[in-house]
Parts: C-alpha cells; structure tokens; sequence
C-alpha cells in the first residue's frame, strides 16, 4: 500500500461514518488513486475538502438533513452579510479619533490594532463577493476567517491590540457560515454584504462622530447592546425569511435557521457572560476567559440540543417522502417541495 | 436538474461505468466544465440509486481492487428523456427569440421613406 492511499484511507476514516466507510471507503480511495498523476504523495487541499464534504452529507443522510444543503445558501448569504455589517462598524470603531487613543495609535502609528486589518479583510470579503462570487468569495471569507483567528495569537507576540474575544468568536461563527453562500447569485444577492457593511459603517459613524459617548471602546455599547442587537436583527429577519418561504411550501428558511442558531448564540457572548461572572463571584466590570468559555459552552450545547431536536422531530413526523420524490442530487423532494 | 447530476445521467446513458470511468466521461462530455471529485460523485451516486434512477451494474475485481459498474435504470431514462425534452424546448423558445431580435435590429439598407 502506499503513502498516499494510507493518506486517503486516513482522511476517509476521519470524515466517513463507520458503515458507509466499510461499504465504499476503498471504492473512494481506489478512484483516487486512479485520477492521481504519479508523482502526487499527498492529497490536495481540494481533497480534503471534497472528502469532508462527503463525509459531512453522508452522516446528515440518516436524519434526512440532506435539503440542508439549500439552506446553507441562504444562511451563507445572511451570515456574511451580519460579519461585513459588523466589520463596517468595528473599522469605523477603530479608526475614529475618539477612539485610537484608546487603541494606542498615539504611541504605535498607524498599526495601532490588529482589528483594522481584521476588518479590512472582512470588508474585502463583501467586495469580492460582488465581482468575483463563488470560488473567489469563499477564498476571501476563509483568508478572514483564518485572520479572525489568528488575531489572538497575534496581539499576544506583537503586543498590539485585538477586538476582544466576545467580538471574534461570533464573527469565526458567522464566517463558518458564511462560506455557504451560493456559487453563482443573481446580482441583487451579491449586494446585501456590501451594503450592510456601507450602512452599519454610516450608523456606527454618525453616532461616534455625532459625541456624546464617553467611552465608545468594544467593551462599551458593541458589546452591550450592538453585538446582541445583530443577533436580535439577524434571528428576526431570518425568521421572516423562513416564515416567507414556508408559506410557499419551501423550507429553506428554517434550515438557515438552524444552521444560523449557534452563531447567533454568539452575538450575546457578552452579556450571558456577564450573567455567569454574577452568579460565579459576583461579576466584574469585563468577563474573564472562564465566563467566556462558560458562556459559549452555553450557547454551543444549546443550539446543538435544538438542532438536534429539530431534526429528530422532521426525521419522525414529517417530510417521510418516497425516494423517488426526492431530488437525486441533494436529497431534498422534488416539484412543488423543491427546497425542502 | 443541476448540471452535475444531468452530467451523470447521461454519461450513463451510454454504457455502464466505473466511478473513474464516469468522472472522465463526465469531463469530456462537458468539455471540462463540469468536474467531479470522487467524495462528490459517489454521494450523487448514492442519491440517485436511492432514487431508483441509477443502478449497480456489476462488481468485478481488477488488480485486487473492487469496481462497481453503475448503469442508468429505467427511471433514470425516463427523467433524463423529460428534462432534455424540456431544455430542447427552452433552447427552440431561446433561438426563436434571438431570431426575432436580430432581424429588428438589422439596418435597413433600403426600403425607407424618401
């Protein structure tokens, strides 16, 4: 056997659940290798990725969560358009004068905080996603993701400052998403990233510019009231949407819905944070790591049990359809119920 | 019908294939634009035999490895038949259409009022 059939096996074991792997996995492996120029020693990055996505379709397969996939468009859309929306405010946030000498641009000059380079990428994101959506879409949103990430790292050697971790965990969540927006969009879809970002940057300076905040840092009002007031926007509009949609017979919306739950968690990192900070040692003016990570284990369990539920309730009351009636490619029935 | 799937169907429509018989055969029926990767291709191909429209073939042995041969099944004929029906008729509407507009749009080197 070869390294690199041991290396597809490998990746096949990680993402494959069992009985599917031992009925297929050298099936997969063998075409592999047989698409595989002779001198390739390693599995693509392309191959990884097709792998886990197969894996990932495989394991939704027994709890009929296939239609899953048209709703990750959607989600994707609504998702990237919140992280562009909060990457307007959080660039307006750092470059307005009230607020650098907080950052210490005073002392350090231009490259004051990690966070306006975080949230150019971002806005990078929305732009891109309007002339190049698709493959260059999804790279520019993973190339964010992997900067909102590496942000924390990154201000602990450089010493510089870094938006705080209750504002990158959702923004990681959301750019999960995110990169489930759709390959080819009709240009009225391609907009909604740019001009949310456009507005929320409009609004965010109008009120920093406009005085009368004191202390306008992440630790003010985008951690009190903006970053739970887009969790509040984002769980209301996606609710219309899915509502909107259900009326004609489409599930979509409440598979976004499900999907956008977790992120939407999120976006009230703080506040929830803040609550078990109470109850733990009487709370503080700024949550710890431990209430952070108190508060997003909260949140992940939560919206992991209602995901859970969601689905156990579809698998047994309804939407038990012939095979034949189902879309051959994503699972999902086919006529009138397209996008279940 | 997405196209990946259209891709495959007819792609079997010829003869029964193998899984890397059929990613090939897919690329040059589509003249490379449609290409498929094996985790993708074999999730299709689950779905559409789960669907009745594809079906195992026959199973041989080459080399020491397993190949699965899948043909098209009857529904799978009969979808195929349907949906190309129904883009040949979108096509003809299409073509008709772009006639019209380029008989419009043509100058008129003579005819015009004096």
């Amino acid at each position: 056997m070869s390294d690199l059939e041991r290396r597809y096996l490998r990746l096949v074991k990680l993402f494959y659940p069992d009985g599917y792997r031992n009925e297929r996995g050298t099936e997969i492996v063998d075409t592999y290798l047989a698409l595989a120029t002779p001198d390739r020693r390693w599995p693509s990055p392309a191959d990884v990725v097709d792998l886990a996505g197969g894996g990932l379709r495989q394991r939704l397969r027994p709890v009929g969560a296939t239609g899953i996939r048209s709703g990750a468009r959607l989600a994707g859309t609504l998702a990237l358009s919140t992280t562009t929306a909060l990457a307007g405010s959080g660039a307006v946030l750092e470059t307005n004068p009230a607020t650098t000498p907080w950052f210490g641009f005073a002392q350090q000059g231009p490259l004051f905080s990690l966070g306006v380079g975080l949230w150019a990428a971002w806005l990078l994101a929305a732009v891109v996603h309007v002339v190049a959506p698709g493959r260059w879409t999804r790279l520019a949103i993973g190339s964010a993701l992997v900067l909102t990430v590496a942000v924390i790292p990154l201000a602990a050697v450089t010493g510089l400052f870094r938006p705080p971790v209750f504002v990158l965990l959702p923004q990681a969540c959301l750019g999960l998403v995110a990169l489930g927006v759709p390959s080819r969009p009709a240009l009225w879809l391609r907009l909604p990233p740019l001009a949310g970002a456009a507005a929320a940057a409009s609004v965010s300076a109008a009120v920093l510019y406009g005085g009368g905040n004191e202390f306008p840092g992440y630790y003010g009002w985008p951690a009190g009231q903006v970053l739970p007031g887009a969790g509040v926007t984002l769980l209301l509009v996606t609710l219309l949407i899915a509502v909107g949609l259900a009326l004609r017979d489409d599930f979509r919306g409440a598979w976004a819905l499900l999907l956008l739950l977790g992120p939407i968690g999120m976006l009230t990192l703080r506040p929830l944070a803040a609550e078990i900070a109470v109850g733990l040692y009487g709370g503080g003016p700024n949550p710890t790591w431990t209430t952070l990570a108190a508060a997003a284990l909260v949140v992940a369990v939560a919206a992991f049990i209602l995901v859970a539920l969601a689905l156990a309730a579809r698998h047994r009351f309804a939407f038990t359809r012939a095979a034949v009636e189902r879309c051959a490619e994503c699972g999902s029935p086919t006529g009138g119920d397209a996008n279940r | 019908m997405r196209e990946p799937t259209f891709m495959i169907l007819t792609a079997l429509a010829g003869e029964p294939l193998h899984g890397y018989g059929l990613i090939t055969e897919v690329a040059r029926l589509s003249d490379g634009r449609v290409s498929l990767r094996p985790g993708t291709l074999y999730g299709a191909l689950d779905r559409l035999v789960d669907a009745g429209l594809v079906a195992v073939e026959r199973e041989e042995v080459v080399d020491g490895r397993l190949r699965r041969y899948y043909r098209l099944a009857e529904g799978g004929a009969d979808l195929l038949a349907a949906e190309t029906e129904r883009m040949r008729r979108n096509v003809a509407a299409a073509t008709a259409r772009l006639k019209t507009r380029t008989h419009r749009g043509a100058p008129r080197l003579s005819g015009g009022t004096a």
